[in-house]
């Protein structure tokens, strides 16, 4: 270095200038081709891949809108398809159960009726029996009255075996 | 450190036309080349659509910085130029800042900038003809009137130069001052007696420190701005002389 030949300050030198243009050249071939291309396409798809993602957002959007005022639009719909369903049944149920009413208070007095109509039955053919038993008892006493002499005392004890057969029936 | 009034130096000769003298302005350039290739690889290996590591966001604001400034400048019909831009940014940066490692700094090369300028320039001249035609770029230097013809030309040839001198100006200036102060501050030592000999180097200490602060707005800040400066001059020029006069 010490013996290198050292320019002038201030000179021009064509091999210089070349050569400083070549230099120039290259660098900014380098940066062209490896920086600026490379970082550009990395931004330019970020770019595109952000307007994309907002396209996409939007759509979205759009479609949960137009679902959701479908949506709402079938929701009432249904409520009011479900009311007039309940109105219809409670109706239809209320009608069931006033027949079912009407059925079983009719049902109960045929019952009851029937019970009338078998105890007042019961009670004359009792009645009637009682009556054919004292007929009977009636006899045999008159017949045993007539079969034996009578004191008052044995009137006395024959009377008692009566109403104690009686009792026994 | 270079004397004061020094060229850069001749590093080899390539022994065809006659000796192409390689100076250290190229090989420097070079070295930029090499680094910024390889950071350029580093920085936009394995990029993400969602970025997952620092270096691709710094590859981006990098990027997005020169794009933007571009087309706030010249227009979104200029995108193209966007690497130029880069490129006159990153090698002017560079350029001034390899002062920090001791190396000469490149823009501090009259040929540099004016290579650059020329480049400038023709850019100029292409987007004249391009928007006017030949007649049209023609007649604009007898515009308005054909006695402005001499001034119209030495204004053409004026803007290259001014934008080159400008720039190699304000980095080879900071330079001498740099220099200039180093010898200073080392005869100060010698005679304050704080200057010592550790073997082959010569410690001054009142070298340390105080040539910093120069530094910082001799190779940092003007290195960086004269770089702006002339990014966005070419910018301006190349999207005016675009526009139809």
């Amino acid at each position: 270095m010490v013996l290198a030949k050292v320019t002038d300050f201030l000179t021009i030198s064509p091999s210089t200038i070349l050569l400083t243009l070549c230099n120039a050249l290259i660098l900014f071939l380098v940066l062209k081709l490896i920086l600026f291309k490379r970082v550009n396409k990395v931004m330019e798809d970020r770019r595109n891949d952000i307007a994309e993602s907002y396209r996409k957002a939007d759509e979205a959007q759009q479609n949960a809108d137009r679902m959701q005022a479908e949506y709402n639009e079938k929701i009432g719909a249904a409520k009011e398809e479900s009311a007039e369903l309940v109105r219809a049944a409670s109706k239809k149920a209320q009608l069931r159960s006033d027949e079912i009413i009407a059925d079983a208070k009719a049902e109960a007095k045929g019952i009851i009726d029937n019970a009338y109509s078998e105890i007042e039955r019961e009670k004359k053919i009792a009645v009637n029996s009682i009556k054919d038993e004292i007929t009977e008892i009636a006899l045999s006493a008159a017949s045993a009255v007539a079969a034996k002499e009578i004191t008052a005392e044995d009137n006395e004890k024959l009377i008692e075996s009566f109403i104690d057969g009686v009792g026994e029936m | 450190m270079d004397s004061i009034g020094q060229g850069p130096k001749v590093v080899f000769t390539i022994p065809i036309f006659g000796g192409i003298e390689v100076t250290e302005t190229i090989v420097i350039g070079w070295g930029i080349i090499v680094a910024v290739l390889l950071l350029s690889l580093w920085l936009t290996s394995d990029l993400k659509k969602i970025p997952e590591k620092k270096r691709q966001i710094v590859a981006e604001m990098f990027v997005d910085f020169v794009n933007n400034t571009v087309k706030n400048t010249m227009g979104p019909a200029f995108m193209s130029f966007a690497p130029y831009i880069a490129m006159l940014l990153v090698y002017a940066v560079l350029g001034a800042l390899v002062s920090l490692i001791g190396l000469r700094p490149m823009t501090a090369d009259f040929n540099t900038t004016l290579t650059w300028a020329l480049m400038t320039f023709v850019l100029i001249t292409y987007f004249k003809i391009k928007t006017n035609g030949f007649g049209g770029y023609l007649k604009s230097f007898a515009a308005p009137i054909p006695v402005m013809l001499p001034l119209n030309l030495l204004s053409e040839v004026a803007t290259p130069l001014s934008m080159a001198f400008r720039m190699f100006g304000n980095v080879s200036g900071g330079m001498v001052i740099t220099t200039l102060l180093y010898g200073a501050l080392g005869s100060l030592s010698r005679l304050l007696h704080v200057s010592f000999s550790l073997g082959v180097f010569d410690i001054n200490l009142a070298q340390m420190f105080i040539p910093a602060m120069l530094s910082i707005y001799f190779d940092l800040f003007s290195g960086c701005i004269q770089a702006y400066i002339f990014a966005t001059l070419t910018m301006v020029y190349v999207s005016s002389a675009a526009e139809e006069s």
